[in-house]
């Protein structure tokens, strides 16, 4: 499962060539894969060290003088260590820039709790002028960004180092659309980022079991394409999200507020309810936080059941 | 020491029953003198990225900026009239979405030298040859954000950023920050000290200033509330509103002076 990072690096060389206004500024991470960035335009590459709050500062600074800031770091670090500056120097003062995290939820998954984030999506989702990707593979991320760095918006992209190995179709990754990926009729699992994997082969073995199962795949959830949800309840009238996030804040309340006028809906919410505490593989922390593929598959019989 | 910017102060803030008048007293001098002898005002007006800039990172002493914004012409009298008001561009502490010549919307101390250290950044990128300046308080420099940006600037060599500090004490009251000018200089600071309230004092400093490289700290001694005996130094008038006899007490203090 590729990581996202070498494609940003890439993405980053060929843009940084096109805008001369493009700057990077990393917190001491991912220089080995921006050599490439560093040593095409120096003056416009930034290591700026470990100092996340006034790193996003410095950027909105930047930001004011005409550049294209483009910001980067592990991502409890960047976006909940450095919230206040996002809010206020980004959101409050109406500037533009690009937030792209790594280590999506529980990336570093044998580091702890320390290196995790459920909340990120969250707060930049609370910015008015903000727009929020998880892209699951490096396509998405490349045709997303490229879209999204020129906006006058504060972006935010969530990289994972765990691409869901899924083919997406090019003609469908467009800001702020869903993908329909499977058609059915009895349950919709819908999900985000690296998610979508575990989803796909729980579809599959609902459907090896009898089931009628929709797959829908929403890279984007800020802006968020509730109309795509709405036609595939108003089918299904069921659904399990599935999401590297907060349960407090995520995917399934963008889809329950989606589903707004049907009646009798089902759900269930696969998501991240408490610290995910101790160490082990991405799948093992995975499975602790229940969106493992079989929990997945044991959330559709139940609700197919209902 | 600029009495008619004080009475303007006072009669502001005693009007609309917000602002922090011995904040504003503190800075006001400083803030005037750049606006009178360093900012180059045509290129505020042209609205060009290629201008002077000047961050007030300590934003609840904004309007003491909004005065002197006033008296260069960069704001109206009726704006400065409206303050404080449900539909007035001007506030408590500043908004750069509502005012063209506020560069940062300040207010959570801490956020002004960053945002100041990355326009000077973004000027050298783009090849523009301005100043950019930052006041910041003292007890402002309790938060880590300033000492992550001084870092950063003397790291990046900003000899295009000139940073006051609004020496009045009030750190020293809080939580005593001992050998500031020292910490500045082992940051990698040029470091200098002058009367905060003296235009002869800013101009020989700023002279000075203009012949070192890197980016400069000025420690500028203030009086917290300078002007008026009645408020000045450390305590309830931080945030106080004089009644009607103690606005013509502090009145006739600045008349007087």
């Amino acid at each position: 499962m590729p990581s996202l990072r070498p494609i940003f690096a890439k993405t980053l060389s060929n843009l940084g060539a096109l805008d001369e206004n493009l700057v990077v500024i990393v917190g001491d991470i991912s220089h080995g894969l921006l050599g490439d960035f560093r040593n095409s335009f120096p003056n416009r590459y930034f290591n700026i060290g470990i100092c996340e709050p006034a790193m996003v500062g410095v950027a909105a600074g930047m930001s004011k003088t005409g550049l294209i800031p483009v910001i980067h770091t592990i991502a409890p670090f960047l976006i909940e260590r450095a919230y206040e500056q996002i809010k206020l120097d980004f959101g409050y003062q109406k500037l533009s820039g690009n937030f792209i995290s790594v280590g999506s939820a529980f990336d570093y998954s044998k580091l702890g709790c320390s290196h995790h984030s459920y909340a990120d999506v969250s707060l930049i989702s609370h910015l008015p002028n903000s727009q929020v990707f998880l892209p699951g593979s490096p396509l998405e991320f490349e045709i997303l960004f490229q879209k999204a760095f020129k906006q006058d918006k504060i972006n935010y992209f969530r990289l994972t180092e765990n691409s869901h190995d899924i083919e997406i179709e090019r003609k469908s990754i467009k800001i702020g659309a869903g993908i329909k990926l499977r058609e059915g009729s009895a349950l919709t699992i819908i999900s985000t980022g690296a998610a979508l994997r575990n989803c796909i082969l729980a579809a599959t073995e609902l459907e090896d079991l009898g089931h009628s199962v929709e797959v829908l795949y929403l890279p984007t959830l800020k802006p968020f394409d509730s109309e795509i949800v709405f036609e595939s309840l108003r089918k299904t009238r069921k659904f399990i999200s599935v999401e590297e996030l907060s349960s407090h804040d995520g995917l399934y309340n963008l889809v329950l507020k989606g589903s707004l006028g049907l009646d009798g809906i089902k759900s269930k919410q696969l998501a991240i309810s408490d610290f995910i505490s101790g160490y082990g593989t991405y799948a093992e922390i995975q499975t602790r936080a229940g969106l493992a593929r079989h929990q997945i598959t044991r959330a559709g019989i139940d609700l197919i059941g209902k | 020491m600029n009495s008619e910017l004080r009475l303007r102060i006072l009669h502001m803030v005693c009007a609309s029953g917000e602002g922090h008048i011995p904040s504003a007293f503190s800075i006001v001098d400083i803030i005037n003198y750049l606006y009178e002898h360093q900012i180059d005002i045509e290129s505020l007006r042209s609205g060009s990225i290629d201008r002077d800039y000047f961050v007030l990172s300590k934003g609840h002493g904004a309007v003491a900026l909004y005065v002197v914004l006033e008296k260069y012409g960069l704001l109206t009298t009726f704006e400065l009239e409206s303050y404080g008001k449900s539909d007035s561009i001007l506030g408590g502490h500043p908004d750069t979405t509502k005012i063209k010549y506020v560069e940062a919307s300040t207010g959570s101390l801490g956020h002004g030298l960053p945002i100041a250290t990355g326009i000077a950044m973004g000027l050298k990128i783009k090849g523009i040859n301005r100043k950019v300046f930052c006041l910041v308080g003292d007890g402002e420099c309790q938060e880590g954000t300033v000492w992550e940006a001084a870092n950063i600037a003397s790291n990046q060599g900003l000899e295009n950023l000139v940073v006051f500090i609004d020496w009045n004490g009030s750190a020293q009251q809080l939580m005593p920050i001992e050998n500031l000018s020292e910490k500045w200089k082992a940051f990698g600071w040029k470091v200098f000290t002058c009367d905060g309230h003296s235009n002869l004092a800013l101009r020989q400093t700023l002279l000075e200033v203009s012949k070192v490289s890197g980016p400069a700290v000025i420690l500028a001694n203030t009086i917290k509330g300078k002007g008026s005996k009645l408020i000045e130094g450390h305590g309830i008038w931080h945030h106080k509103i004089p009644n009607a006899q103690e606005l013509r007490q502090i009145t006739l203090e600045l008349q007087g002076a």
